[in-house]
């Protein structure tokens, strides 16, 4: 995992996807998925899926085999979604629904079929463009282009990178709380007072590191910057291609 | 100047109000004047303090902020509003004063304990503060890693550019290096103020009352003066038991264990031990004894191999049939405590005939339910916290105890009432396994020590 990680970062720093502005990434992945809000159709959003996953792989160099153990189970728990929807859909019950299939006690119409294709194609869409996004963007980078890009607090961008990377700590600490009851012949599974433990630890964390953060002058007036960032020819080139991408999505859903 | 006493003692409010953090960000009553270059630090606007006074606290993980090793020390120059050019110049020296050249790049997170330290050091450092407050910066690290930290720290010290204030157990490298040491009693109350030699001289005897370690030579000076005071504390594993009975409690074979794919955090351990053996985990960070300890009595499941608790596989062991057999104290009591009250916490699911003796052995540990019971377990300080994680495991009088880093953070009191209660519970036949990093609780407590390396066993030999 851990090795895998720094793989991935030279990836992230290398490809020209990674150069792009993480300001400008967020923003053509905020605008496909508002874009796909427009149509109910399934080519759009398959469309837009397999945009992000050729510019992912040619522009974001992001190595096959990791890319495909990200991907994985975010396809799979969407065709999930996709067949659950199918499955309790309320047309199936509907009379005047044309049936697909009848499978013993259960009825499948078109209309549900189509319903739950559509709402797949939407999450798989989703997915593959959060795990671009997610994959060729650097946190550090996030964080300092935000904030010097698109004027986002400093306490807000700073403060959410520091929770981010607590994120294993959290895991960590629950499992020795579940040991912690184990030991004390309490019976395992999920008890709301574990819930509540993490909870304390993760306050007793954040403040200690707000108290770290204050020790080292952190807000204390106009900040300077170790990388700045600066806007890019590649990230009007990519966004103005992002833009054409979308357009011609929506082509198909005509 | 070195800050000591006892637990509780207040040393780390003291640095909290040295850096301007109380009573503004920590409310907090507060008397009596606090001045920096003669203003009061209360009056002065945090900024300004902050300005003057870089803070080094136990837990590196809490006060790394960024993700990689250069931005982390380029944080405080940042929020400073230092020219790109500067920090580009001072990043690098501030690493290199830490020993830390050459990991700009890393990831902070990938550093070893004692290479975070080191790290939250050059970043309180990096823009050249006139004071640096350090408050137990070794207390997490292994013997090198501290040692390591100190040598730094020293060094520092002789460049005579920085006031530093330490609050520091480690006292054989920390009296050393003082011009100045405050001594504070259990209450806050400071017993003397003056060089290393003066206060030996003046207050060696009250020192090591009010439960302070002192270096080596104090203390044989010290107990040469006093013929009356014999080392009270018999080493336990001097003292007349029965002996192991050859009769093994746990058994391990091809063990091998990993968080996640690839990378084993243990590799192939066989181990027997013993029915009323004292066994020590030894070994650097990240070496494995923690996740040993945990498989051992089955709080995690190993990959490959089996683990035999008194016969039974103890992963498979109800909770209850496991908390008789096995309690295990973990490294961090903060970690571990699941209760909002002392009392709730030590109460938790005992059986309500074992209750009154949890009340005497809390009188014992020093933490009486009826100054402590009410009180939250997370306002406690480092020491009774962990005194009181022990006395949860203790109470239940199990046949194997796994403690994890049990002396860390004691003071002397804390310390011999320690060894004192696990005397007791060792000579009634049960068996110990500590993973600790502390020599002399290995000298005192333990007759066999297992030292792993990367997740192997590399030696398991006698205690001399």
């Amino acid at each position: 995992m851990i090795a895998a990680r720094t793989e991935l970062d030279d990836v992230r720093l290398k490809g020209p996807l990674g150069r792009v502005s993480p300001v400008v990434k967020l923003a053509i992945a905020v605008m496909w998925l508002a874009g796909m809000a427009l149509t109910l159709r399934i080519l759009p959003p398959l469309f837009l899926a397999g945009a992000a996953i050729a510019a992912g792989i040619v522009l974001g160099r992001i190595p096959t085999r990791t890319f495909a153990r990200t991907l994985a189970p975010l396809w799979i728990a969407a065709i999930g979604i996709g067949v659950s929807n199918t499955l309790f859909a309320a047309s199936n019950g509907d009379p005047a629904a044309t049936e697909l299939v009848q499978l013993g006690p259960i009825r499948i119409t078109v209309e549900a079929a189509a319903g739950g294709i559509a709402l797949a194609c939407r999450v798989i869409a989703i997915a593959s463009v959060g795990a671009v996004f997610t994959l060729t963007t650097d946190s550090t980078r996030l964080a300092d282009s935000l904030v010097q890009q698109a004027r986002v607090s400093p306490r807000f961008a700073y403060g959410a990178l520091a929770a981010y990377q607590a994120i294993p700590r959290f895991g960590e600490d629950l499992a020795t709380l579940r040991q912690a009851r184990r030991v004390r012949g309490l019976r395992g599974g999920w008890h709301p007072g574990l819930l509540l433990g993490v909870l304390v630890l993760a306050l007793r964390h954040a403040d200690r590191m707000a108290l770290a953060m204050d020790a080292r002058a952190f807000g204390s007036g106009p900040r300077t910057f170790y990388r700045p960032t600066h806007w890019s020819s590649l990230d009007l080139v990519v966004g103005i291609a992002a833009i054409a991408v979308l357009v011609v999505a929506l082509a198909f859903g005509r | 100047m070195l800050v000591v006493g006892p637990s509780g003692s207040g040393k780390s409010t003291l640095a909290l109000a040295i850096g301007g953090m109380i009573p503004r960000e920590i409310p907090a009553a507060m008397g009596g004047l606090l001045s920096l270059d003669g203003r009061e630090i209360r009056g002065l606007d945090p900024t300004a303090v902050a300005a003057r006074v870089g803070m080094v606290w136990q837990d590196p993980d809490s006060q790394l902020v960024m993700e990689r090793v250069e931005d982390d020390v380029a944080f405080g120059l940042e929020n400073r509003g230092w020219p790109r050019d500067a920090m580009l110049a001072r990043v690098p020296e501030a690493l290199d004063e830490m020993g830390l050249a050459g990991l700009q790049r890393q990831r902070s997170r990938r550093l070893s304990g004692g290479e975070q330290q080191r790290l939250a050091a050059a970043g309180a450092l990096a823009p050249r503060p006139d004071i640096l407050v350090l408050d137990e910066p070794t207390a997490n690290l292994d013997p090198g890693g501290a040692a390591d930290f100190m040598d730094r720290l020293a060094a520092l010290r002789d460049e005579r550019s920085t006031t530093i204030v330490l609050i520091e157990h480690l006292v054989e490298a920390a009296w050393p290096m003082a011009d100045l040491i405050l001594a504070l009693d259990g209450d806050g109350r400071p017993i003397d103020v003056g060089t290393p030699a003066e206060v030996a001289r003046r207050s060696a005897g009250l020192l090591r009352d009010a439960g302070i370690w002192l270096p080596l030579a104090v203390e044989r000076r010290i107990a040469g003066h006093e013929p009356r005071a014999p080392r009270a504390r018999a080493p336990i594993a001097g003292a007349a038991r029965e002996s192991a009975t050859g009769r093994p409690v746990i058994t391990a074979a091809n063990l091998r264990f990993g968080f996640d794919r690839g990378e084993a955090v243990i590799r192939d351990v066989h181990l027997r031990i013993d029915a009323g053996e004292r066994v020590a985990l030894v070994g650097p960070n990240g070496s494995g004894k923690t996740t040993l300890a945990r498989l051992l009595i089955g709080l995690l499941r190993p990959d490959t191999g089996t683990v035999r608790l008194l016969g039974d596989d103890p992963a498979r062991l109800s909770p209850a049939a496991l908390a008789e057999r096995a309690q295990y104290v973990f490294q961090d009591p903060e970690r571990q405590f699941l209760a909002q009250t002392v009392e709730e916490e030590i109460l938790l699911g005992l059986p309500v005939a074992v209750r009154p003796s949890a009340r005497t052995l809390m009188v014992r540990l020093g933490l009486p339910l009826d100054r402590f019971g009410r009180r939250s377990p997370y306002r406690l300080s480092g020491g009774e916290q962990r005194r009181l994680s022990l006395a949860c495991a203790l109470v239940r009088e199990p046949a194997v105890l796994v403690l994890d880093e049990p002396t860390f953070g004691q003071d002397r009191h804390g310390y011999e009432a320690l060894l004192e209660i696990l005397h007791e519970r060792l000579d009634a036949g049960a068996t110990l396994i500590a993973a600790t990093h502390d020599r002399r609780f290995v000298a005192d407590a333990t007759e066999r020590a297992i030292k792993l390396d990367d997740g192997w066993i590399v030696s398991d030999e006698a205690v001399s």
